[in-house]
């Protein structure tokens, strides 16, 4: 009893000094997820974080800030430290306990959705956005992304071909590829762009390199872990030879993108990669007036 | 070798460390709070009247995440090294680990079920939804050492040897499921599941911690009545029944508090490896083999050796925080191996 009351009080001294203090120093944030570290630096939110956690990789300078672990084990105490006003994260946070421990302690914790489509990526914004102080930048970057996709779509579907069949390998240094499956970004991404993903399970699994020189795919979108570029592409065929034989690496048709791009949900780099994997889909179709540059 | 270490001299001393890990515990974390507030906050918490300015935040952190953190520590780290005791005790070697008998495994599958499977399991009432981790593994490791023991089981009598054998079977067993599910996994479950066979006393909460409470104490209090049978074991099993010690009927009760403690305690804390093993051994080499001493040692120095190994794990990669199972064995393992070189020269 007598410690409810006294975190009554604290939870209301904090609020006062906040108040009474007019923030001349920016509020302190904490941010949990990858993709929201990313839409938070996009809407100009850099200066108030203080820490982030291990998925937040984008961009390089947010690996500067302190490191609260993994999403899923978070410490109170280490976050504590870092004083922050707000904890932002997707339900995937925890442990549960931690969380209640924070919110008892005064952070303001915001769960957002980690789910992989637009309409959460929609709600999401709008709450940063009010969070910022920035809804209509918010909601001016939300309309942007949807309308980037929206354009992207109609480019690649005006040429009423047949979509390109596509498997998406995650590997490192060349090895044991995973195929990126049923309800992955990578699985989102090559929808988007117009492919047929044509790996049918779910999520990331190690297939034979026979299995995939049977499905004998058209395009092949590569991922490394260990290294990038050209290299990353090399390896895998100095790794796994046989995928010389399928359609995709005769006709070299191979692209490369960025591993950070697949995981912690819907990030704003994404529209971009849809671009580049919609070129190497349809190489032939009409460049957008629009366009600024070419990405690759 | 040296001479044995008198048991009260030990006591003593292990009494001494086990209060200042305990203190150390309560005083250090990645928020640093002076010595002063800390120690006030113990004692307000505790019920002593003190001057109460300024001593909201100490008191939080000290009494919602670092004194629920040292309970859970005390009782794991005392769990652990006394079923250590206990499993070396009945298979009559130094190099039995409670894990032998399937309980680490058993808890590790369950774990694994419950995180990956967990969402299409679903059917718990909505109240231990929280618990369904902790309810699996506690589940997986009593079932699976509940086989052991029946495989190891003949015409009335338990043979050791074939229950050590069932349990290397049992565990590459488990260990193949639980590939299996590690397989099934999506990238989330994966990284959790890999977390989890680190150990963490991370997140200790109150209403968590009871449950464990209680069936720590009752191996607690009930292990260090069995060290005269215990001792009477150690020269042999048929020795042990001419000496009048109903032996069936102790390895069914050892096997019993090995499975409920160390189930438990996988169940609150995850995989913690090298307490089971190390701290026994230690505490005989300093004191010698009587079970009378050992075990009530063992809970202390095992208790001691975890908060120390959590203290380490919450300071040095905050504001983040280290697995404690990398530390127990890191620092355990080359530990074990001093004590390995040193015994043969």
């Amino acid at each position: 009893m007598r410690f409810t009351s006294q975190l009554i009080a604290i939870v209301a001294g904090l609020f006062i000094t906040h108040l009474a203090a007019a923030s001349p120093e920016p509020q302190r944030w904490v941010s949990a997820g990858g993709a929201l570290t990313e839409w938070i630096v996009a809407l100009g939110g850099h200066s108030r974080l203080v820490g982030v956690d291990s998925t937040s990789q984008h961009p390089p300078s947010v690996k500067l800030l302190p490191g609260i672990g993994y999403q899923r084990q978070l410490s109170a105490e280490g976050i504590l430290t870092l004083r922050p006003k707000i904890l932002i994260g997707t339900e995937e946070m925890g442990p549960p306990p931690v969380i209640q421990q924070l919110r008892t302690a005064g952070v303001q914790v915001e769960v957002m959705s980690a789910s992989a489509e637009l309409p959460a990526l929609r709600a999401n914004l709008e709450r940063l956005g009010a969070l910022l102080g920035k809804d209509g930048e918010a909601r001016q970057l939300s309309d942007q992304y949807m309308q980037r996709l929206a354009t992207e779509h109609q480019r690649v579907t005006q040429l009423k071909r047949a979509a390109p069949g596509v498997l998406l390998l995650v590997s490192h240094a060349g090895s044991a590829p995973m195929v990126a499956g049923a309800g992955t970004v990578g699985d989102w991404l090559i929808t988007q762009a117009g492919g047929l993903n044509l790996a049918t399970h779910d999520g990331y699994k190690v297939f034979s390199i026979e299995a995939m020189s049977g499905l004998n795919p058209e395009v092949l979108v590569v991922s490394d872990r260990a290294q990038n570029g050209v290299q990353a592409r090399d390896a895998l065929l100095r790794e796994n030879p046989l995928l010389g034989a399928t359609r995709a690496v005769r006709d070299n048709r191979v692209v490369e993108i960025d591993p950070t791009l697949l995981v912690g949900g819907l990030g704003p780099r994404l529209p971009d990669a849809v671009r580049s994997l919609a070129d190497a889909f349809y190489p032939d179709a009409a460049p957008l007036s629009a366009r600024v540059s070419n990405a690759q | 070798m040296k001479p044995d270490l008198a048991p009260k001299t030990l006591f003593i001393a292990l009494g001494l460390a086990w209060l200042l890990a305990i203190w150390l515990s309560l005083a250090l974390g990645p928020v640093s709070l002076p010595m002063m507030d800390t120690l006030r906050a113990v004692l307000h918490l505790v019920g002593v009247p003190v001057a109460e300015d300024d001593l909201q935040q100490a008191e939080l952190i000290v009494g919602q995440i670092r004194l629920p953190r040292t309970l859970l520590g005390l009782a794991v780290g005392a769990v652990l090294a006394l079923s250590g005791v206990a499993m070396q005790g009945l298979f009559r070697n130094p190099l039995a680990d409670p894990g032998l008998v399937g309980v680490s495994s058993g808890a590790a599958l369950g774990a694994a079920v419950a995180i990956v499977a967990g969402a299409s399991l679903g059917g718990l009432p909505e109240p231990f939804q929280p618990y369904l981790l902790s309810i699996c593994a506690f589940a997986g490791g009593l079932g699976v050492t509940a086989i052991v023991y029946r495989l190891g089981r003949r015409d009335g009598r338990t043979s050791v040897s074939t229950m050590l054998l069932a349990g290397v079977a049992m565990t590459a067993l488990a260990g193949s499921i639980i590939g299996l599910f590690t397989y099934l996994a999506n990238d989330a479950s994966l990284r959790t599941l890999t977390f989890w066979n680190l150990g963490t006393l991370n997140g200790a909460s109150y209403a968590r911690l009871w449950p464990l409470l209680l069936v720590c104490a009752a191996v607690i209090i009930w292990l260090p009545r069995r060290a005269t049978a215990l001792n009477a074991l150690l020269l042999g099993e048929s020795e042990a029944r001419h000496l009048g010690i109903e032996v069936e009927r102790l390895k069914r009760e050892l096997i019993l508090c090995i499975a409920l403690g160390v189930g438990a305690a996988v169940a609150a804390a995850g995989l913690i490896g090298f307490i089971g093993l190390i701290v026994p051994h230690l505490v005989r080499l300093l004191t010698g083999p009587d079970h009378r001493v050992v075990l009530p040692a063992s809970a202390l120095a095992g208790a001691t050796l975890l908060l120390l190994a959590d203290i380490f794990a919450r300071l040095v990669m905050a504001p983040a925080e280290l697995p404690i199972g990398i530390v127990t064995v890191f620092i355990g393992a080359p530990f074990f191996l001093f004590l390995l070189v040193r015994g043969r020269s």
